[in-house]
């Protein structure tokens, strides 16, 4: 470990605090042949608003997109060497790393950094090999699980307990006779992500200004339906055959 | 093991190794480094930068004075630096990390001419180099303790939030603004200060300037960072009424002589706490 | 001639590139070949181990204790997530390994499907108490060396020698910050073997173990039922009870139990059981709750 002899020659000051805060929300849910990555664009830092625009969510390939929350410079660079990393498997491979190679790659990449962390929550979806939705969820140091949905950042205890409910269909009992399903729709997916941001915006000072949602859909699925002529939406697929990416831009309240 | 989950994950609070069993990082005792070691902080230092875009580029401004703490050190110093023809930093905070900064930029540049590719470096990509530069230094423990604003016109944000599908004026793609500090965080907005200004002027500036961008003359624009600069000197006790403005324009870049703000202070009288009052 | 000029230029595009680095060089990250392919960050395997960015403070541990979580100072912002109630047990029909799925930040429950137990190999299984990450990242590398001495000997690892090879990796990291605590569970030759091993260094063979802050209510119901000839479905049971009653009366366990069992021929998943599911309902064989309240509610 070289960084730690140099600790041991060299007078360096004490005080310095390498991290901040810069708030925000992020989430994934998985469908059953579709993600949805959304996250917040505000970007602030105690009391003052720094931007109105600061992307939290990054497509890395036409099957994985990344969201990031906590410190946004750390949020940014990791985002960077995990694309520098995907582009040299491309290289490699001449073709996309999986999604659970990928989820695998950040979890190595966040534990190099056990003794000096990333301030990085992240959260990881796309589209697994076999066709289903995915969703990683990540501790600043690595741990990871596969999940149906998760949310991090600053309104994650606003929102998580929300998506439990709605997704998990926790404390709630199913009507005599019938099941709550496995999965959701996408139809119904999106208007629960819109509401949790809507909400978490009027409870949280740090969420709002604008939204942005991601969503992968698996080729071939039925989910393209709708979508497309969706308010706002914009496709950012990177190759014509397999899954497709699109974005979703909404405002939310900017006071 | 210590079973109890809010200890875990992190070195143990009896950091004090009673028994020596820690093999390979007992504490370092370093007599050298904790003789010399003092907490870094910035020493002369510069107070606010603002900016903001306007309908033919960007504007930005700083006064003049660089401080040695309480005291108003240095009165006529350029805290405006042109990079290259088509960009200005701005910087607040310690005054000899941005000279370091400032070398830097010129080596930058340097290189640029000296490859004779007919590549100039764009604001965007300045501003990427610094951000990169500044977040290597807080990694290392060794921050370079500004605040920046890269200000420029040549390549621009692709993405305006408001409403993609507005076709907008070319200049919108050109103009470049966006900050950098000494933790590496970035962001970009239409209208951006740093330090004190952050607080006391970005309220002033987004009221004026937000959604007129494509509207606002260079005149106009001068005015409104006049009256920011002006409540900024009223408030701000480590300001001066002096300061500089630069404009980035098609045109390239035009770093003004220093002004001198009009200001006036005979409402103090009449203020209680303002002035000196015997009661 | 066009390298020479190169290494000796001040403007060319590699002189220029060596400078740039030289400047925003945050790490000295050196990529091998692996980097390329699929080892991911592992491919630096060749070279004798990860290797790990190391703050440049003069104290990195005290640098590590002020930024990560602790209940002394809540305000600390890196959240490590933590797993909490783990058990495993030998027994005549191989090794009972049951753990419960609640990770906590602080108060805040962060998740209540964590998968405590991983999944080293077909015939080994490591628990995880402890911080999360250390868990999952450790016995993963494990995994990696397990495969690797198969290679080189032609037989699988023992469970001692595998729960060693931990030991002594998570023993040269002490005393900076790593914490688990986690047993070994597998078949070899000598039979059914449970080993655990912890980030202090401790390493010790056994019939039984808890860990976790759970872990003395796990014990209370584990001591009072645990038999060396206990059947294949009593120990299960057994397992699932102790879990139970500690992500009962345990605010950091809960949610549910996952159960394993080892056996001559490798571990075999059992199930997962809802544990608030357990105290109303029962664990679904039709034996009836485990809450006291049902009981009681009989007797009257």
């Amino acid at each position: 470990m070289p960084g730690s002899m140099v600790a041991m020659t060299q007078p360096v000051q004490q005080s310095f605090n390498p991290y901040t805060e810069n708030g925000g929300t992020i989430l994934a849910i998985a469908g059953s042949d579709f993600s949805v990555i959304a996250g917040d664009t505000r970007q602030s830092e105690g009391y003052s608003i720094q931007t109105r625009y600061a992307p939290k969510v990054f497509r890395l390939t036409d099957k994985a997109v990344l969201a990031v929350n906590g410190f946004a410079a750390d949020g940014n660079m990791f985002v960077k060497k995990v694309k520098q990393r995907l582009e040299w498997y491309r290289h490699a491979h001449a073709k996309d790393m999986p999604i659970r190679a990928i989820a695998r790659l950040i979890q190595t990449m966040l534990y190099a950094r056990r003794f000096f962390p990333y301030y990085v929550y992240n959260i990881l979806g796309g589209i697994e090999e076999d066709g289903t939705g995915a969703v990683y969820s990540f501790d600043p140091v690595g741990s990871y699980e596969r999940e149906t949905c998760r949310a991090a950042g600053a309104a994650q205890s606003l929102v998580q307990p929300f998506l439990d409910n709605q997704i998990y269909f926790k404390n709630q009992t199913p009507a005599a006779g019938t099941q709550f399903p496995q999965h959701l729709p996408l139809t119904s997916v999106l208007p629960l992500v819109i509401d949790s941001f809507t909400s978490a915006t009027e409870r949280h000072i740090e969420v709002g200004d604008g939204l942005e949602i991601y969503v992968v859909v698996a080729s071939g699925s039925t989910s393209l339906q709708g979508l497309q002529n969706l308010r706002g939406v914009q496709e950012v697929t990177g190759t014509t055959d397999g899954e497709r990416v699109f974005v979703i831009r909404r405002e939310l309240k900017k006071d | 093991m210590d079973h109890f989950p809010s200890n875990w994950g992190r070195p143990r609070n009896d950091a004090i190794d009673q028994y020596a069993t820690y093999p390979i990082h007992s504490r370092p005792k370093d007599s050298f480094a904790e003789g010399v070691q003092r907490t870094q902080q910035p020493i002369v230092t510069g107070t606010s930068v603002l900016a903001f875009k306007f309908k033919d580029g960007i504007m930005m401004a700083a006064d003049t004075l660089a401080s040695y703490g309480s005291l108003a050190r240095f009165k006529d110093v350029q805290r405006l630096h042109a990079v290259g023809n088509h960009t200005v930093v701005g910087a607040g905070g310690d005054m000899s990390d941005f000279q370091y900064i400032q070398n830097l930029l010129e080596q930058l540049i340097v290189d640029e001419i000296s490859a004779q590719d007919h590549h100039t470096l764009s604001p965007a990509e300045i501003h990427e180099y610094l951000s990169q530069v500044m977040y290597a230094r807080r990694s290392k423990i060794d921050p370079l303790w500004n605040s920046l604003l890269v200000g420029g016109f040549k390549d621009g944000e692709k993405y305006q939030p408001s409403n993609p599908r507005r076709p907008l004026p070319l200049t919108v793609y050109l103009r470049f603004l966006a900050y950098v500090d000494l933790l590496g965080t970035t962001y970009s907005a239409s209208t951006l200060a740093t330090g004190y200004g952050a607080h006391i002027a970005q309220p002033l500036l987004r009221k004026a300037v937000e959604s007129r961008e494509e509207i606002l003359t260079e005149e106009q624009a001068l005015k409104i960072m006049e009256a920011c600069m002006k409540v900024l000197f009223y408030r701000d006790a480590r300001s001066l009424n002096k300061y500089q403005v630069a404009t980035i324009t098609k045109d390239g870049v035009k770093i003004s002589d220093s002004k001198t703000l009009d200001t006036s202070w005979s409402f103090a009288e009449n203020i209680r706490g303002y002035g000196a009052q015997t009661q | 001639m066009n390298t020479f000029v190169d290494l000796y230029s001040t403007t060319s595009a590699t002189a220029q590139l060596r400078r740039a680095q030289k400047i925003t060089e945050e790490e000295n990250e050196e990529f091998s070949d692996g980097s390329w392919g699929s080892q991911a960050g592992f491919g630096t395997i060749v070279k004798g181990g990860p290797s790990f960015m190391v703050p440049n403070v003069p104290d990195p541990t005290s640098f590590l204790r002020l930024h990560t979580d602790d209940h002394a100072d809540p305000s600390c912002r890196i959240k490590i997530q933590h797993g909490t109630t783990t058990l495993a047990f030998r027994f005549q029909g191989g090794v009972i390994v049951a753990v419960d799925s609640r990770a906590t930040a602080g108060s805040y429950i962060a998740s209540g499907t964590v998968k405590k137990v991983i999944e080293i190999n077909p015939y080994l299984l490591g628990t995880m108490a402890g911080g999360a990450a250390d868990c999952q990242y450790w016995e993963t590398y494990l995994g990696m060396h397990c495969r690797l001495h198969e290679l080189r000997n032609r037989e699988r690892i023992s469970v001692s020698a595998a729960s060693k090879y931990l030991s002594n990796l998570v023993y040269s990291y002490k005393g900076m910050g790593l914490s688990m605590g986690t047993m070994i569970c597998g078949w070899d030759k000598t039979g059914p073997a449970v080993f655990y091993v912890d980030s202090d260094g401790t390493r010790m063979k056994g019939d039984l173990f808890s860990v976790g802050s759970g872990s003395t209510f796990a014990y209370g119901v584990l001591d009072q039922g645990y038999r060396w000839d206990l059947t294949d479905e009593e120990a299960q049971e057994l397992g699932r009870r102790s879990i139970y009653a500690a992500g009962h009366r345990d605010a950091f366990s809960g949610n549910t139990c996952n159960l394993y069992h080892v056996k001559e021929n490798g571990w075999q998943f059992v199930g997962n059981y809802d544990i608030a599911k357990m105290h109303y309902e029962g664990n679904g064989t039709g034996a009836g709750p485990y809450g006291y309240e049902p009981r009681i509610t009989g007797e009257n």
